[in-house]
């Protein structure tokens, strides 16, 4: 007999409202367990809900445009073998994260304060939670909002002449102020508790991009003929962290020439060995051993600052992000504990992760907790490059294309194959002389293939 | 002879200047202008002209003091003759005007003495800028004072007494019919607007605010041009507020003749004026109509649209028809004037329209089409600052045009071409060039026609809710209950006031009769307030007034209203 069970959205990394972009079933539609379901967009990727078990549809809950979040109904499943309790379980969440996920109404404990703002952008109240803050980076960044003023909702607040120029002077948008005032007036001490409660937030990169002088608007079709295509969706996110990132750390880059001679060697030799296991031993996956053993030496750079500033936090773990280059623009696979790995196994899971970028199916866990990145262009080309640090980690590492060069060793010239280096990092957190000797540790370590095998 | 003291002119902001060099020495004979001593500030250096002619009796500095605005330079012998000349001859500001660089220019340029100019010149002086107030006519005051709102409420109120005096015959009393002399009525218009004027300069004067007669006209981005009695003359400025005003609208194809008119002209009362064309049927046309009159003129009325004030909910509009179609001639709605002939014997105008009559010979027309900004009369655009085609200078909420140290205020910036808007403008306008944070965020301005009925609204207008598809909820209260109306001998008007259907919060008012430009004053502060029906309608309202009508209609849509009977719906 069918049990009729609801099909939950899964843990999807913390995110909230998420847009669904795809709805791939219909109602009546005889399902096999794993069957991509629907298709939500987070604000990293776009991803399927597969089905948790086999059956036929009931009912589509939802469609495409929608806002979910971790827990809500996709459709109605009548499952069609008799385990509906452990299908009714599964997508259940199980959050491995530290809980971040607020309270639904403001609990008496909330401050006044908090009463006074209108829960309307969602990720502005979690973005309170400083612990949550570098796990969270998208949420951090809403905030930001708060500086812009709904016009059309402040003229409709429910406040007097006063009070609305005190908004003005502070900058406060009335649309989002709750008023506790008799019949919901708002009151001067709601403009203040409201704002009170926008300072205390995280600072946020976006506030001072507003404040930047902008780039001159040209009208290029002036000039000839031309075509306008939307940024990609990755392009766009990325973009706006890649620019926050750009803006809020002082970047300085060090290059260096790693001498992967003897690296390469025994590379190749290991390669036949690697590929009877199913493995595409890359250069890449020394890369990572070699900037874990650098970032064990120098755990400065395994750091980021706190929501203050004021503090750095060390973390003991060693979650290596990886730039990808997909169809769709850039996207950051972390390779997780990447310390208690091996050379093979680091190898596969580029390998895996690779693929999974390249197919947009990565998850968003998949792509959070990073500690450390490297962005790896040698297989295309160039000599140095300074890449973006991936905030709010402090030194990302660039490697370019590996050459043969001569170098003088003993009284003469010798060929040897040599592989830039360059690393940014966030001059707040560490000084130019620190950086220098992490590069020089890293090419040595990339210089002794036993260390890394 | 005498002795004078040559002091050091103000210099901006400058202080603690150095002398970097004295020029003359005791003894020495100068002539006016002649330089004395050269300032060296961060910014620029400058000499410092005599302000007198004569010889220096005793210098009071030397190379190397530190001097500011007042320091004693020297005092200088004069003789007798050029004295008057040179106090004349160097008024203070004068110095760092023609000198200084850009950045050192007036701290604040008003441009236009109207109501919104005087009143940001007086706010930012009163927060401790200088202020340069710049108007092209003698007089402060701008349109409204001198040519506009004051005059022609002088004359409403001439009109007024006349008509009154003339209904009083319903209830026993007649007065004969009234002399008027249009020469002495002209007058006592002029003396009242004179009161007024002569107040504005008594108030720039105590806030120090320098007052330059001229036309100006932008030549860069941070200087003005201005033409005036005393010639060209060049004022670099830090910050500018564009008041410039707005002016009549003048038809193509009428013909030059100083028998038409606008409403400027319109004011000066011609004293043989029997009949009179008012080409508009907007407020100023209408309020023009009224006072020619009752002071006995026959006025013909023509209006292009197919009502008169267009934009006004009719049902307001229509007390005041019923009664001018009674009174006046005629009044011509979707008619033009094809054509206006001037002749010894008058203007014949030739109508065009549905009932168009034959043409007609008018001693007088008034045109009162409507107003147009005047952003391009001082070349806005040379100073970088945005111009639209119809002359009006948009501006943010702040005040700010385009161009971020330049704001206008005003008719300047489009409609509603109103003072009381200018004012409130001017005082954002103001303040924010001082460095406050202040915006313009008024949710209604009020609008009020003088005419008899007098017509006002404030806020949303039931025609606009209607093409908005704005829900709304309507209380209305008609006069002819009101015991203070029918005291007053009139009965047509009515008191609307418009509610928000959720909230019940007022959000909009039409009032029509008697003294509705006053009433009108407690709705906008209800929809500003956010007050609802029963905020009004429980605030014990004085009886009998007209202001209790106010109340009156808020209880009509309450339903607690027990002067009339409404039956529930």
């Amino acid at each position: 007999m069918a049990n009729s069970i609801e099909v939950l959205v899964p843990d999807i990394g913390g995110f909230k409202d998420v847009s669904v972009i795809d709805v791939l079933v219909k109602d009546g539609q005889q399902i096999e367990k794993e069957t991509p379901l629907i298709t939500i967009e987070t604000e990293k990727a776009a991803m399927d809900v597969p089905a948790p078990s086999a059956g036929k549809i009931a009912q589509v809950k939802l469609k495409s445009g929608d806002k979910v979040s971790e827990g809500s109904v996709i459709l109605l499943l009548e499952a069609d073998n008799a385990e509906p309790a452990e299908a009714a379980k599964e997508p259940e969440p199980k959050p491995v994260e530290p809980k971040v996920v607020e309270p639904k109404p403001p609990e008496p404990t909330a401050a006044a304060a908090a009463n006074a703002v209108e829960p309307k952008p969602p990720a502005a109240a979690p973005a309170a939670t400083p612990a949550a803050a570098p796990a969270r980076p998208a949420a951090a960044g809403t905030p930001a909002a708060v500086a812009r003023v709904d016009e059309a909702a402040f003229s409709k607040a429910y406040a007097s002449p006063a009070i609305r120029k005190f908004a003005r002077e502070l900058g406060a948008d009335l649309g989002r102020v709750k008023g506790t005032g008799v019949k919901g007036r708002i009151t001067q001490e709601d403009v203040k508790a409201f704002v009170k409660v926008i300072l205390t937030s995280p600072p946020s990169a976006a506030p001072a991009a507003t404040a930047l002088p902008k780039v001159p608007l040209v009208d290029f079709a002036a000039f000839g003929a031309v075509e306008v295509k939307p940024l990609s969706r990755i392009q766009k996110i990325s973009g706006a962290r890649l620019q926050a990132s750009w803006i809020n750390l002082p970047h300085v880059t060090q290059h260096e020439d790693a001498d992967i001679t003897d690296l390469e060697a025994a590379r190749v030799e290991l390669k036949a060995k690697a590929a009877q296991e199913g493995v595409r031993l890359t250069p890449l996956a020394f890369i990572v051993k070699a900037c874990i053993l650098s970032l064990k030496a120098f755990p400065r750079f395994n750091a980021s600052l706190d929501a203050s500033g004021e503090n750095l936090v060390f973390k003991n773990y060693y979650n290596i992000g990886f730039a990808a280059d997909t169809p769709n623009g850039l996207v950051v696979p972390v390779i997780a504990d990447a310390d208690q790995l091996g050379i093979f196994d680091i190898a596969r899971i580029l390998g895996e992760m690779s693929e999974k970028a390249r197919a947009g199916k990565l998850k968003v866990k998949e792509m959070q907790g990073g500690s450390f990145t490297i962005s790896s262009l040698g297989g295309i080309g160039g000599t140095a490059f300074t890449p973006i640090i991936n905030a709010p980690e402090v030194a990302i590492l660039g490697v370019s294309k590996s050459s043969q060069k001569p170098v003088y060793e003993r009284g003469g010239f010798i060929p040897r194959l040599m592989l830039p280096l360059s690393l940014s990092y966030d001059h707040r957190v560490i000084d130019g002389a620190e950086a220098a000797r992490f590069i020089v540790f890293l090419a040595k370590t990339l210089g002794d293939p036993k260390a890394l095998v | 002879m005498s002795t004078v003291e040559v002091r050091v002119p103000d210099m901006g902001d400058a202080k603690d200047v150095k002398v970097v060099e004295v020029l003359v020495k005791k003894g020495d004979k100068v002539a006016l202008e002649d330089p004395l001593i050269t300032l060296e500030s961060d910014k620029a250096s400058m000499d410092v002209p005599s302000s007198a002619a004569g010889v220096i009796a005793s210098l009071e500095v030397k190379t190397g003091d530190t001097v500011s605005a007042g320091a004693l330079i020297a005092m200088v012998e004069t003789d007798a003759s050029v004295d008057t000349g040179a106090a004349k001859a160097a008024p203070a500001a004068d110095v760092p005007v023609r000198e200084a660089p850009a950045s050192q220019g007036l701290d604040l340029v008003v441009l236009g003495a109207g109501p919104g100019g005087y009143t940001a010149a007086f706010r930012a002086a009163d927060l401790g800028m200088k202020v340069t107030l710049i108007e092209r006519w003698p007089m402060l005051g701008g349109v409204c004072l001198n040519v506009g709102c004051i005059p022609s409420k002088a004359l409403l109120h001439a009109a007024k007494v006349i008509d009154d005096a003339a209904d009083m015959s319903a209830a026993g009393i007649t007065f004969g019919a009234p002399h008027i002399d249009r020469d002495k009525l002209r007058l006592w218009k002029n003396r009242v607007v004179t009161k007024l004027v002569g107040g504005l300069s008594v108030l720039a004067k105590q806030r120090k605010v320098d007052v330059v007669r001229g036309e100006a006209k932008f030549v860069g981005p941070n200087t003005l041009e201005v033409n005036g009695p005393d010639g060209l003359r060049r004022l670099e400025f830090k910050q500018c507020i564009i008041a410039a005003g707005s002016e009549s609208v003048r038809l193509p194809g009428l013909p030059d003749d100083p028998r038409v008119i606008d409403s400027t002209g319109a004011l000066e009362l011609p004293v043989d004026c029997k009949r009179l064309l008012v080409i508009g049927g907007g407020i100023i046309g209408l309020e023009m109509a009224c006072v020619y009159d009752a002071l006995g003129a026959e006025v013909t009325v023509v209006e292009l649209s197919d009502g008169l004030m267009p934009g006004t909910d009719r049902d307001l509009v229509r007390p005041l028809q019923k009664r001018i179609e009674k009174r006046y001639e005629r009044i011509l709605l979707k008619t033009k004037v094809a054509k206006l002939a001037a002749s010894a014997a008058g203007l014949l105008a030739t109508f065009d329209g549905p009932d168009a009559p034959e043409p007609q010979m008018f001693d007088r027309v008034l045109v009162a089409v409507g107003r147009s900004a005047n952003g391009n009369a001082v070349n806005a655009a040379v100073a970088g600052v945005a111009v639209n085609a119809r002359g009006i200078i948009p501006v943010d909420r702040q005040m700010r045009t385009n161009v971020p140290n330049i704001f206008a205020i005003g008719d300047v910036t489009g409609a509603p071409m109103l003072a009381h808007r200018a004012t409130h403008q001017a005082k954002v306008a103001a303040e924010v060039a001082a460095g406050h944070k202040s915006s313009f965020d008024a949710r209604c301005i009020p609008a009020v026609a003088y005419t008899d009925p007098e017509i006002a609204w404030v806020g949303l207008t039931e025609t606009e809710a209607k093409e908005r598809g704005i829900a709304f909820g309507k209380g209305v209260f008609p006069w002819l209950a009101s015991g203070r109306s029918l005291a007053l001998n009139r009965d047509e008007g009515f008191t609307k006031l418009l509610f928000d259907k959720e909230s019940h919060r007022v959000i909009g008012a039409g009032i029509v009769g008697t003294n509705a430009g006053e009433l009108i004053a407690e709705a906008g502060l209800a929809v500003e307030m956010g007050a609802d029906a029963a905020d009004v309608g429980l605030t014990v309202h004085a009886h009998p007034t007209l202001s209790e009508t106010v109340a009156f209609a808020a209880e009509a849509f309450e339903g607690t209203l027990t002067d009339l009977y409404i039956p529930k719906r």
